[in-house]
């Protein structure tokens, strides 16, 4: 042990519980320095636009599709149909049989996955970096020439309707999202989930599929990122031979709305028999993802929920002990976005004390802004956060193909930060003002249900 | 999508294809599935994501060389045909550095330089399985850890964590509790400080106990709502007993515990010989090694707590069908069991490949007849899950009412299967490709190497576990799986556990066999 040592921990532990006010302090650690994460990226003549991150870490490989299609660009009477879609897109293609994109892949000693948002549809491949061109070969086959037909539209309608149920049928709280979207976003085609309503499925036809993957599922309209394990010269010449022949498609027509700020509250009670605690969330409409106030957002987030030392934690949890959990959540997407505080209460708490509370807390954010103390430290859960993120290949790609594609900036896996620590003080006290307004909240509640007079015999 | 609610997750506004990836095949040492309390912390980080890849010298530039030569062989592509792949790189495992105290506590670092961070993990060679008469201690012992000390109160302690972005968490299973700080390396002095005084100097503080008791009782209210709860809940009575791997919390038990109860357990098994520390992170070992020594030099060491008697989880006879009744189920969350090898047995990586085999993934038979074949399921998944003293093999699946006994028979006509015949060869090269290629590409991760490290240590494997293990999985035979299906998997002796609407699903489980009905607080309902 060096006495420098010990005076550097001496000068941490002070400086973390400086009183608001103290700015600037000397002491204060430079911020982290980031390992770059370097890549290139153009486009294809048919407009894919391609990323490659070489490393050489371990011999692995990602590779990650995104497509720009989400349930926002569903019509209202089908939703449901882009996730759906991502289940056929595993069925197979003109020259892989169907059911054997699985196999394969496992074959390689891989592993796959891939899922739908609002915004995106996204597809992933995790593999031994020997097998980049499995890869390669399965993406630009389902690109080219995905095949859909009667029996895997069949099968998939069932698997959908199972991982409905279970996701959020089967379980307590599990419309929440569906019924805030319906809230929030009401108007716009963030209204509905990217799960859909199950008759919807049912109701649509074999050509319909095709249609969706003929104005979608297009090389200028997605995105391949590879991150890992490989020649980058090879890459190139291989993501050239494999997706170079498909052909580019009409531009993509994408939905126009706004969404306005709100006018009037509104009030939701879900009543389910099988809520076991009372739950209630506040959300209020936010600016997209790309917004400048996103960043303001996410640090108000965290000061009003990150952590044990957070506002609402340490007033609903810990001193009134009326919620066994409170969290605030910025849900920002391409077009809208929402900020939502949700708590769920302790047995015999009433849904108006959480309401009270929750309302309290918001109004003093608004009136009294943030302090010193709270600033920095937010600046510091986000800064661990960032330089913790991105470790592995696959979320190295992931990441980069959606800074490109909804930031138009790749790089922004190496510099967002910035952009977070650039945010003002005072910055959280004005979003605060501007989003969380009392004519703009929308509060959605979840009643435990009366114990029924005499428990059914069975 | 940035940051999400952990308990309201179910309506997260994402579908993915499948539940989950793959389950990457391994030895992962058991499943929480026999424990019925979840953590209430919702910010728990737990110690994997935030720690990762390090640079190994893995056959780096061979491989390089034989990417260029694979594709230069192929020059043009032909994609009417699964394209042919270079050879494997080897799965390595990587190089990590021991030192053992004057104390007795075990330390392991794994440098990884491709993130400014540093992970400190800790494990206690002790879990629930010491609870005795009080089940629940080790868990309100690893929540609590962090919610005050002799020198910081549960506020200050929370301050500073919270201030320099650093989640310090606990987590009791059966067979040890972990604690892991995971943070920016340049707060590494600040962050051994706090986890060193977590780990010694927990203070349970009597207010804040009371706290966690009350937020515990809440939450096994909710979870008598939670398909996945009831399940595992059930799952561990039925196959444990009275076995302490079966228990789970329940009212009755969180209101008999003390605060005494928790600070004789901390005191009695927080001992620097029943501990190894793993480091992983942008550090240098010897710095690091320095700074430890220093700050975890000062732990006393103890006498080594004994479990009194080892009991033996009972053996099952006959197949018997325990039915939760959840009134208002759309589904049926389905569970066959039946005792396991214990973690330390001889046979895991072809063990692997046999679980792989039935319901390792996306291949697997169980994921293929049940979802691809039948549309009965979202998922159809199986697991070895291993712990010190036993274990427990498991195949699960949620399916609508009306098919629940169908996906029943075909999963137990699955199982029988793999006894009855060899598994033919192009899938068993499958499965094993699929096993020893995602243990490659597990290694990516450091935070899982330095687990598994932990894990030799802890359930007591050879030494070379892990290098001889990617091996041993690529050469499993047929027979070896058949012989091993004789030997682990019973089709007569078995636990069926289901949850979910009795009145509908109850007469066609008659048919396969006797139905025991349980309310939702577990408890056998009267005929």
């Amino acid at each position: 042990m060096t006495a420098k040592f010990l005076a550097a921990l001496t000068v941490f532990v002070a400086a973390s519980l400086l009183p608001a006010g103290a700015k600037d302090d000397p002491a204060s650690p430079p911020r982290v320095v980031l390992k770059p994460i370097k890549f290139v990226e153009y486009d294809l003549p048919n407009g894919l636009h391609v990323i490659l991150h070489q490393n050489h870490a371990a011999p692995v490989v990602a590779t990650y599709v995104l497509y720009h299609v989400g349930s926002k660009d569903e019509r209202p009477d089908r939703t449901g149909f882009a996730h759906f879609f991502e289940h056929l897109m595993f069925e197979g293609t003109a020259n892989i049989p169907r059911g054997q994109i699985d196999k394969y892949v496992s074959g390689a000693g891989g592993n796959l996955n891939a899922s739908t948002s609002f915004d995106q549809t996204d597809y992933f491949f995790n593999l031994p970096a020997n097998q980049l061109q499995l890869a390669l070969w399965i993406e630009s086959e389902r690109m080219m020439h995905a095949q859909i037909d009667e029996t895997g539209v069949e099968t998939q309608r069932k698997v959908v309707k199972e991982e409905k149920r279970r996701s959020y049928d089967n379980r307590p709280y599990g419309s929440l999202f569906e019924e805030l979207a319906k809230l929030v976003f009401k108007g716009t085609p963030y209204a509905w989930v990217p799960i859909g309503s199950a008759q919807y499925i049912d109701q649509a036809t074999i050509a319909e599929f095709r249609d969706f993957w003929k104005t979608y599922y297009l090389p200028n309209n997605a995105t391949l990122a590879i991150a890992g394990d490989f020649d980058l010269e090879t890459t190139k010449k291989l993501v050239a031979e494999y997706f170079g022949p498909i052909p580019r498609g009409p531009e993509v027509v994408r939905p126009v709305f706004e969404l306005p700020p709100q006018t009037a509250p509104a009030k939701h009670d879900v009543l389910k028999d099988n809520t076991p605690l009372p739950a209630t969330l506040h959300a209020w409409r936010a600016p997209k993802e790309t917004d400048p106030d996103a960043y303001p957002l996410e640090l108000l987030g965290s000061i009003l929920s990150s952590g044990r030392s957070s506002r609402l934690y340490k007033r609903l949890v810990e001193k009134e002990q009326a919620a066994m959990q409170v969290e605030a959540f910025p849900f920002l997407l391409e077009k809208a976005g929402m900020l939502g505080v949700e708590a769920v209460g302790h047995q015999g708490v009433t849904l108006d004390q959480l309401d009270a509370l929750i309302t309290d807390e918001v109004e003093r954010v608004k009136a009294e802004g943030v302090t010193e103390e709270e600033y920095r430290k937010a600046l510091n859960q986000q800064e661990a956060k960032f330089a913790s993120s991105f470790g592995t290949m696959t979320t190295r790609a992931k990441n980069l193909a959606r800074y490109h594609l909804f930031y138009g900036d790749a790089n922004l896996i190496n510099t967002e930060l910035d952009r977070y620590l650039s945010v003002k003080r005072e910055d959280l006290q004005r979003v605060a003002k501007k989003y969380l307004t009392k004519e703009g909240v929308n509060i959605l509640r979840f009643p435990v249900p009366a114990a029924p007079a005499a428990p059914a015999a069975k | 999508m940035k940051r999400l609610f952990s308990r309201l997750s179910a309506s997260l506004p994402r579908v993915s294809r499948s539940l989950r990836n793959p389950p990457i095949p391994n030895e992962m040492p058991s499943t929480k599935s026999t424990k019925g309390h979840e953590k209430l912390n919702l910010f728990s980080c737990p110690f994997v994501p935030f720690v990762d890849p390090k640079k190994t010298p893995m056959k780096k530039l061979l491989l390089t060389l034989l990417t260029t030569f694979a594709v230069s062989a192929f020059g043009e592509i032909d994609r009417t045909k699964k394209p042919e792949p270079a050879p494997a790189p080897a799965a390595s495992f990587p190089d990590y550095k021991t030192e053992i105290l004057p104390n007795g506590l075990k330390v392991f670092i794994i440098e990884d330089d491709r993130k400014p961070t540093v992970t400190f993990r800790l494990v206690i060679r002790s879990g629930s399985i010491f609870d005795g008469a009080k089940p629940g201690t080790a868990d309100f012992v690893a929540d609590l850890l962090n919610r005050g000390t002799a020198k910081r109160d549960a506020a200050t302690f929370a301050l500073e964590t919270d201030s320099i972005g650093v989640a310090i968490e606990s987590d009791a299973g059966p067979d040890s509790i972990s604690v892991s700080a995971a943070g920016l390396t340049k707060y590494t002095g600040k962050i051994l400080d706090l986890f060193s005084d977590a780990i010694f100097h927990a203070a349970f503080p009597a207010e804040q106990f009371a706290k966690l008791q009350r937020q515990t009782l809440s939450a096994l209210e909710e979870e008598k709502q939670q398909p996945a709860k009831l399940v595992a809940k059930l799952t561990g009575k039925v196959l444990y007993g009275e076995h302490p791997y079966g228990a789970y919390l329940t009212p009755a038990a969180v209101q008999a515990l003390t605060r005494d109860d928790l600070v004789a357990f901390h005191r009695a098994h927080f001992i620097a010989n029943n501990a190894t520390l793993a480091i992983v992170g942008d550090v240098k070992a010897a710095e690091i090694l320095a700074e430890v020594q220093r700050v975890f030099g000062v732990w006393e060491k103890g006498s080594l707590p004994e479990i009194k008697k080892v009991l033996l989880p009972p053996k099952l006879q006959g197949v018997t069908i325990h039915l939760l009744d959840r009134p208002g189920s759309v589904q049926s969350s389905i569970v066959i069991a039946q005792p396991g090898p214990a973690r330390a047995n001889p046979d895991t990586p072809e063990l692997n490949v046999l679980n792989a085999t039935i319901g390792g993934g996306f291949s697997g038979r169980l994921f293929q007849n049940l979802r691809e074949k039948h549309g009965w399921t979202y998922g159809a998944y199986s697991a070895f899950g291993m712990q010190k003293y036993g274990g427990v093999f498991q195949a699960s699946a949620e399916t609508r009412n009306e098919v629940t006994a169908p996906a029943i028979v075909e999963t137990l006509k699955e199982i029988a299967r793999l006894s009855d015949e060899p598994v033919p060869e192009p899938e068993i090269a499958l499965q094993r490709q699929y096993n020893v290629g995602n243990y490659l590409l597990s290694l990516e991760s450091s935070a899982r190497t330095a687990q598994r490290v932990q894990d030799i240590d802890l359930y007591g494997l050879p030494a070379d576990f892990y290098k001889t293990y990617a091996r041993r999985m690529s050469e499993t035979t047929p027979a070896q799986v058949q012989a091993l299906a004789k030997k682990h998997l019973s089709t007569t002796d078995l636990a069926i556990i289901v949850v979910g609407e009795a009145k509908d699903v109850q007469p066609a489980l008659e048919k396969i066999g006797k139905v025991i009905v349980y309310d939702q607080d577990l408890q056998p309902v009267a005929k």
